[in-house]
């Protein structure tokens, strides 16, 4: 569950929460959609570049790295091997490369959504578009949760071999398994959420009360020019193709 | 500020047998506390100094549900009929669990988060964050992941949480149960802080000493009642052994024990043992190290020097470590080493995975018992460890204590021949520390190795044999 | 009892919406082999059904099952599924809760149905297969997956594979829904905790 770890340590996004959720939404659409030749090449070139460039901006060189290599091998098997393979090669290439580099460029946006939004940004650009409580608070509870998930079910799986329980032996089976590694990641589940409740209702949270934001979420003019360049896409995908 | 009526409370719920029961809050309470007092609630767990913390923030009646009757009045609103989002502006509450009591991922946000509910203006937020991070010296902690906060950070983001609202009342409930001397101290002095402000401070807790320089007056509690009541001057000149005679833990801070020098032994011998974490700083070089076998030994020091990684290698969880253990005469490789040393972890939930104390002994016992000695053998170490009457009890019904027990049965019966304990005394009274403390000298005198990682000094004088400290 | 929602019911949606999905991510990562595509949406249905069944213990007021629906609707669309999905999960959890509403949500033997309707959210991920997506999705693969590719995925999924999807889906989910009341019984029940 890396995907939701927070690491945004003292860094201020430059970019809205909205344009970001605006950009996720353009780019996955643009990546399933298109194809490899003309213009639509050039489009999936310029979204996959657009988390590559926001990696380099939040400093996440490495990330960056890594996920511009995975791309450059991505599109080149795409654009160079696939058409110049045939049978069962071309087929082995294509399932392999396929569904994978269809969901990378949208899952690397969203990695990079998750690691330069606080979740507070995020609520607060909801409220703003005017999502009601009953959705936003449980989808910021549940954006804090997905670490604790992490943390709970690294210390059972410890605990799991500790104990000697794996799949094969004594205790195997996939059933077993998943009993023994979902049964406590439940409890704790409850648990936790049950002092979470209490603690959040000590400190006066209500849902349907009007509450204040100490966050300041605003449009500049960089989130302008990306609502554009996906507006134009989007004219692109719906409309001139 | 706050009064207490002849106050009962009685939580609803279900016993380890399934059957409904009431469980005793408070009985028949009295109690008044002035404005800018500061009181400590003291006496062994399940007293009802919590259910008084649950009475002022009003988690009781209304989040945790009971019967209560008789009045408890806070600020002149009276708890019963005022919902917890009434009281809310009023009292500030601080929880035990440094994990579950944050509702956001980031620091910043959190000492927020209660002022927004209460939908005070944005700048005048900020303005109370800007003065609280200055009185409370904790710019580094800011604009942080909750995550990648150690538990005594945790705790004092938690603690300043609560004091941007500004609130009159501020109620602790075992504070410093996951937190390390220095943290403590971190604690003490944010407490220190909100009394020379005039907040009226309530604070429920085992650890004492931390307190004593502080407290106005100290309420022990015994069986829901209030047993005696105690002028913080009379406190302050009390020793250790007064506070053993009603059951508390000490008045007084306690060194930890000399390291003493061990002879020519049997020995449990590692050497070389280095491991990194991957992008990180953390990690350990142990030269030398040996650890009598048979006896008990503590391992001590900071949060950050290196013992949960220790214990991490020496159980073999990390792998990738580097480096020698040798036991018996033997070389044990981290592929080996799960079965040479056994941790009880400080969360004992995440240790328990099937639905009965039985089953649960039985599913640590190694593949060379054959299955008509399975249950017999689980059977005799329940015996051995007072748990035979739960044996068809589900694991997570039982009292902390029992879990703990039934962890350990587990490693009893995985015959490993060390056994490791992660903080065994974290949040217990001294009744409880002292049933851990015989359980420990249990186990070694049938010949386990026992190593206990702890930040209890008590704990440490009581039984170690041994003290290595970790810097 | 008061119907309205309240923070705590707020909360357990979002804890047990992180895990469910948290859950079926696993699942769904783990099942990412291409031949398994096909049944891979129902063994997500399967292995939710597991925390599913636990929520329904803390849900007991109208909307919750909805709104956590939604959240999961809205979580595929955040991953690249077309606006449609948003739909199957508001449409699902309605369904599931107004199923449960019924009973009060007190029926024990109500409970597996309805994981069964709810795990019809899944459908949403698979949605860009079928249906008006299908063909223009193929159109889309073929220049760069080559015919090969396309016409092999378009024999798995023929559009009458919607309606077994959907089917498959909903058993994976009923089946699920038998498996975790067994759980809950076995281990929760039993613990006191539901």
């Amino acid at each position: 569950m890396q995907f939701f770890q927070y690491g945004n340590e003292g860094y201020k996004s430059i970019l809205d929460p909205r344009t970001k959720l605006l950009l996720l939404v353009v780019i996955n659409v643009v990546i399933i959609g298109t194809g490899f030749t003309g213009t639509d090449f050039l489009l999936r070139i310029v979204c996959a570049a657009i988390p590559l460039v926001l990696f380099v901006i939040i400093r996440r060189y490495r990330t960056a790295l890594l996920y511009g290599l995975v791309c450059l091998v991505m599109f080149f098997g795409e654009a160079v091997l696939i058409p110049c393979t045939t049978g069962t090669i071309n087929l082995l290439i294509v399932i392999t490369l396929g569904p994978f580099s269809r969901i990378l460029v949208g899952y690397a946006f969203a990695y990079y959504m998750m690691c330069s939004t606080t979740v507070s940004e995020f609520v607060t650009a909801l409220k703003q578009m005017r999502v009601p409580d009953q959705i936003s608070i449980p989808l910021s509870v549940m954006f804090r949760f997905f670490p604790t998930l992490a943390e709970e079910s690294h210390a059972i799986r410890d605990a799991m071999r500790l104990r000697g329980i794996r799949l094969t032996g004594k205790n195997g089976g996939l059933l077993k398994q998943i009993e023994y590694e979902v049964v406590p990641l439940m409890m704790s589940t409850l648990r936790i959420g049950d002092e979470l409740s209490a603690a959040s209702l000590t400190k006066g949270l209500n849902p349907g009360k009007p509450r204040t934001h100490i966050c300041r979420v605003k449009m500049e003019l960089w989130d302008w020019a990306l609502v554009a360049l996906s507006l134009g896409f989007l004219i692109y995908m719906l409309v001139l193709r | 500020m706050i009064k207490f009526q002849d106050v009962s409370f009685h939580y609803k719920n279900t016993d380890a047998f399934g059957k409904q029961q009431k469980t005793r809050g408070v009985d028949g309470l009295t109690l008044t506390v002035k404005k800018g007092e500061f009181v400590v609630l003291a006496g062994d767990s399940g007293c009802g100094k919590t259910t008084v913390t649950r009475l002022i923030n009003g988690l009781v009646p209304h989040y945790y549900e009971g019967e209560l009757s008789g009045t408890v009045s806070v600020c002149g609103m009276d708890v019963q009929s005022s919902g917890i989002g009434d009281l809310a502006p009023h009292v500030g509450s601080v929880f035990q669990n440094p994990r579950s009591q944050f509702f956001n991922v980031d620091t910043t946000s959190e000492l927020a988060f209660a002022s927004e509910n209460l939908c005070t203006p944005p700048d005048e937020i900020r303005k109370n964050i800007r003065r609280i991070v200055q009185e409370m010296y904790m710019e580094p902690l800011m604009d942080r992941s909750i995550f990648a906060l150690s538990g005594g950070e945790k705790q004092k983001v938690a603690c300043a949480s609560v004091a941007v609202a500004e609130p009159e009342i501020m109620v602790l409930d075992e504070p410093s149960s996951n937190l390390d001397a220095a943290g403590i101290e971190e604690l003490a002095k944010v407490l220190a802080l909100w009394k020379a402000k005039g907040k009226t401070v309530v604070v429920a807790e085992h650890r004492l000493y931390y307190l004593t320089a502080l407290a106005d007056r100290l309420l022990l509690l015994r069986d829901g009642k209030l047993a005696e009541e105690i002028p913080g001057d009379q406190i302050r000149r009390m020793d250790n052994a007064q506070a053993g005679e009603r059951g508390l833990r000490s008045f007084t801070p306690i060194a930890m024990p000399e390291t003493e020098t061990v002879s020519a032994e049997d020995v449990l011998v590692c050497e070389d043992l280095e491991f990194h974490y991957k992008h990180s700083e953390n990690g350990i070089h142990i030269p030398y190290l040996c650890i009598p076998r048979g006896k008990i030994t503590a391992i001590v020091g900071k949060n950050g020097a290196g013992k949960s990684t220790f214990a991490r290698v020496l159980c073999g969880l990390e792998r990738k470590s580097r480096g020698s253990v040798r036991f018996e005469g033997r070389e044990w490789k981290p592929k080996m080493r799960p079965s040479l040393c056994y941790m009880i972890m400080q969360d004992v939930n995440h240790q328990l995975f099937t639905d009965s104390v039985l089953e649960e002994v039985m599913l640590s016992m190694p593949e060379s018992v054959s299955k008509q000695e399975r249950e017999p053998l689980a059977r005799k170490v329940l015996e051995q460890l007072d748990l035979s009457y739960l044996s068809d009890i589900h694991p997570m019904a039982l009292s902390g204590g029992q879990k703990q027990r039934v962890a350990i049965a587990g490693g009893v019966v995985a015959k490993n021949p060390v056994l490791l304990f992660d903080e065994p005394t974290s949040g217990l009274d001294l009744r409880h520390m002292r049933q851990v403390a015989d359980l420990l000298r249990q186990l070694r005198d049938t010949g386990k190795t026992v190593i206990v990682i702890t930040h209890d000094p008590e704990l440490v004088q009581e039984i170690a044999d041994r003290v290595i400290a970790f810097c | 009892m008061d119907k309205k929602l309240n923070a705590k019911d707020l909360i357990n949606i979002g804890i047990f919406t992180a895990l469910y999905f948290a859950i079926v991510f696993i699942v769904a990562f783990v099942g990412y082999i291409p031949i398994m595509m096909v049944i891979m949406p129902a063994l997500c249905a399967l292995i939710g059904g597991i925390p599913f069944m636990l929520f329904l213990t803390r849900a007991r007021k109208f909307g919750m099952v909805t709104i956590m629906g939604t959240l999961l609707g809205l979580l595929t669309f955040l991953l690249g599924r077309p606006w449609l999905s948003i739909l199957f999960g508001v449409v699902a959890g309605l369904v599931a809760d107004l199923y449960l509403k019924g009973s009060d949500y007190l029926s024990i033997k109500k409970a597996p149905l309805s994981c069964g309707i709810f795990s019809l959210w899944i459908v949403g991920m698979a949605l860009p297969m079928f249906f008006g997506f299908r063909d223009a999705y193929f159109e889309s693969l073929r220049p760069g997956y080559g015919d090969a590719y396309v016409d092999a995925l378009s024999k798995l999924t023929p559009s009458w594979m919607f309606w077994v999807l959907i089917v498959t889906i909903f058993l994976g989910g009923l089946l699920g829904g038998f498996l975790g009341a067994k759980i809950l019984k076995k281990h929760f029940v039993k613990a006191g905790m539901a």
